[in-house]
């Protein structure tokens, strides 16, 4: 391990020591984690890739970085399991050169790879892991690219009492994942602090098939005005569907975990109706480089993005690339640096700042429609 | 003179073993370390996992279970105080304010593993039969439960996560030597005699005198001790632990490498735990090429099925087959002979 460790760190100052022709030629090294080839996971970690190595590809045909040196990302999958993030995570801190990874759009697996790029000193930027308690948690080398659970829940704790009108509410809660339970506590925080009452807290397992006995429960509380179902991409589907062919109506709320077409091709037309997610903005934001990600994406994959989790790929391979360019050198311990300095990065899903110390930025929340499996906007909350 | 030279032979084998430990650390690339790892670390669960399904005849799948149990109890302790407090809020203070040091969190693992063996242990085998198969297979269920529900001591079914990297070769490679020692010291000792006599016709053992059930006891604590150690150094190699990293699966598949190397075989077990592991690791690629998740476990059980068809007994049966002398077999093959047959007279 020791000698690991000091091959990154010579070949560190070996990238510092060199001349600048000679820096030239070699590539920046980035890794992407991403659950590529199975679970749910992979219906938002697979569009995240192709943002970040789209973005790569644009920073490439512009000239590179640092005098032109090109970007080159290396994509390792973790296949949905905690011990291939962790052990990939291991892989791609001891290649040689490399500088920052990114990735994951789950909290449960950011916890399994970020903490190996900390002991190495090494930045790592989440696409899609929303827990804001993430930097605590890892260390002063985790940033989000993406909004913390908290704004997300609040938006719709606010949503759902103040426009849709509930008052009542039932939560169910994947306890297997610290992204569900996270969000549900938010939700509930923000939910009974304006005057809502929850009526049943619920849970289940991500590997459940079966929500009958949820879904009796659900029944058994005629007062519901809404079911707040926190769930990752897994179950958003199973959960949607099992609740309809049960006849209930009620709507259907929950966090971008839903922002994957699994909500839409698991329940089918019929039943995937009346649901409303929270997910990162993008949609209805009419800047420059939104529209420039969308007409490029579509030329790239040759069709639009699948879901906003495509532009926080897009997101944050941009905002290591921007502290590179700040940094004016590709050694981490700079490059952390300039990403704690980072005031205004013009993203895609929303301008990026790390204020006060914060490695959460603080970014617009979407909320989205499903109307027979059709998703739509509804509206954009900024916090 | 046979004897000296056995243990010449186990030091020489023990010091090659330390200097390729040695090369290996420094030049291979991280990948091909993390499987010469999990080699180590399958060697000690198959290697005492013959302690009670070779040498005493018992047939226990707890393993699992007691990785689980050790890799919590080594992970609990090793945690800094800063991260439990925000993991896992329900520990007694004594656990939470003290970070203990990683061999001493490894021998508590493995003792709270021999604890819950004993417990286990004390009222099922005491009777006739395969009811420990159940009862450990049970067990790894309860053990997965509690650590699913136990939600302020082990953070429920999100596991552990980020633990330290502690793990390295060098202290598989310690704990691998410690277990072959031990038992081929069994084996070859009264109290290995008596697990053998169990094994072979039980009320004989019993009319002469063994303590079936005190002996029962220590070969499936002793099982379980070495399987918390491993589980403890697994989820240091791996930095996590989840109440699911242990299934029923990894059961059937330590039970496969006892059985395919011989029950009752030190040396099968481990040969047996080595290959296995190299060649699921080297069948992934194929399986990414072809699309077909899960043929190496397709591939194992018709394994199986041709070793129990053709030879019942696995490779190497009750043997422990001489392999430094094999190696240096060409002229002097005398010494080999009797090597071999000294110790297939068990």
């Amino acid at each position: 391990m020791k000698t690991i460790l000091a091959k990154v760190m010579a070949a560190a100052v070996g990238l510092l020591a060199v001349a600048p022709a000679a820096e030239a030629a070699d590539p920046i090294k980035i890794v992407a984690l991403y659950n590529l080839s199975a679970g749910g996971l992979a219906s938002i970690d697979g569009p995240s890739l192709n943002g970040a190595k789209l973005k790569a590809k644009e920073i490439n045909d512009a000239g590179g970085l640092l005098g032109g040196r090109t970007i080159e990302v290396t994509a390792i999958d973790t296949k949905n399991d905690l011990k291939d993030a962790a052990t990939g995570a291991k892989r791609a801190v001891s290649m040689d050169g490399i500088v920052a990874g990114v990735g994951h759009s789950d909290t449960t697996f950011a916890l399994a790879s970020a903490p190996l790029f900390q002991d190495k000193g090494l930045p790592f930027v989440t696409s899609g892991a929303t827990s804001p308690d993430l930097p605590d948690m890892v260390g002063g080398e985790m940033f989000l690219a993406c909004f913390g659970d908290d704004v997300q829940a609040h938006a719709m704790a606010e949503y759902a009492y103040k426009t849709l009108g509930v008052h009542n509410i039932v939560i169910w809660t994947d306890n297997a994942m610290d992204y569900t339970k996270g969000l549900s506590k938010y939700f509930q925080d923000r939910f009974t602090q304006l005057g809502g009452k929850v009526l049943l807290n619920d849970i289940y397992m991500t590997d459940d098939k079966d929500f009958s006995a949820l879904v009796s429960r659900l029944k058994a509380n005629p007062d519901a005005q809404a079911v707040f179902a926190s769930s990752g991409p897994d179950t958003a589907g199973i959960i949607i569907k099992q609740i309809r062919e049960a006849g209930i109506k009620l709507p259907i709320l929950g966090g971008d975990g839903y922002d994957t077409d699994l909500v839409s091709t698991v329940p089918g037309p019929d039943l995937s109706d009346d649901v409303y997610f929270t997910t990162h903005a993008y949609v209805g934001l009419d800047t420059g480089v939104a529209n420039t990600f969308r007409t490029s994406y579509q030329k790239a994959y040759g069709n639009p993005p699948e879901n906003a989790f495509a532009a926080l790929g897009y997101d944050a391979l941009g905002l290591v690339a921007d502290a590179i360019k700040r940094a004016g050198s590709t050694d981490p311990a700079a490059v952390t640096k300039a990403l704690n300095a980072t005031t205004a990065y013009p993203a895609v899903t929303g301008d990026i700042a790390f204020k006060n110390g914060s490695r959460v930025p603080s970014k617009p929340v979407a909320i989205m429609y499903v109307d027979h499996a059709k998703v739509n906007l509804k509206s954009t909350v900024t916090p | 003179m046979g004897r000296r030279a056995s243990w010449l032979g186990a030091l020489v084998a023990a010091v090659t073993g330390a200097v390729l430990v040695y090369a290996a650390s420094a030049a291979l690339n991280p990948y091909l370390l993390s499987i010469i790892a999990f080699v180590g670390i399958n060697v000690i669960l198959a290697v005492s996992l013959n302690i009670t399904n070779g040498f005493t005849g018992l047939f226990s799948l707890g393993h699992p279970a007691f990785m689980t149990i050790g890799g919590y109890v080594t992970a609990i302790l090793i945690l800094s105080p800063a991260r439990k407090s925000h993991l896992l809020p329900d520990l007694p203070s004594w656990i939470a304010h003290r970070q203990w040091p990683f061999l001493a969190s490894l021998l508590a693992g493995g003792l709270v593993a021999t604890l819950v063996a004993v417990i286990v242990g004390f009222p099922v085998l005491r009777l006739r039969g395969h009811y420990l198969a159940v009862a450990t297979l049970g067990l790894i269920f309860i053990i997965q439960g509690l650590a699913i529900n136990l939600d302020g001591y082990t953070r429920g079914a999100l596991g552990l996560n980020g633990l330290p990297e502690l793990t390295n070769l060098w202290w598989i490679y310690g704990w691998m030597l410690l277990t072959l020692y031990v038992c081929w010291k069994l084996k070859h000792s009264s109290l290995g005699r008596t697990m053998l006599a169990i094994r072979e016709n039980e009320l004989a053992a019993a009319c002469l005198g063994v303590r079936i059930t005190r002996t029962r006891i220590l070969a499936f604590a002793l099982g379980a001790f070495f399987a918390g150690v491993a589980g403890g150094l697994w989820a240091h190699l791996v930095t996590l632990v989840t109440p699911s990293s242990f299934s029923f699966l990894f059961a059937f598949q330590l039970v496969v490498m006892v059985v395919l190397g011989g029950s009752g075989s030190i040396t099968g077990a481990a040969l047996a735990a080595a290959a296995l592991t190299v060649a699921t690791e080297a069948l992934h690629p194929v399986e990414e090429a072809l699309n077909l998740f899960g043929a190496s476990q397709l591939l194992l059980a018709v394994a199986v099925l041709l070793v129990l068809i053709y030879r019942p007994k696995g490779l190497f049966g009750m043997a422990e087959p001489d392999l430094l002398a094999w190696i240096g077999k060409s002229p002097g093959r005398q010494p080999t002979h009797t090597g071999l047959k000294r110790q297939t007279e068990v």
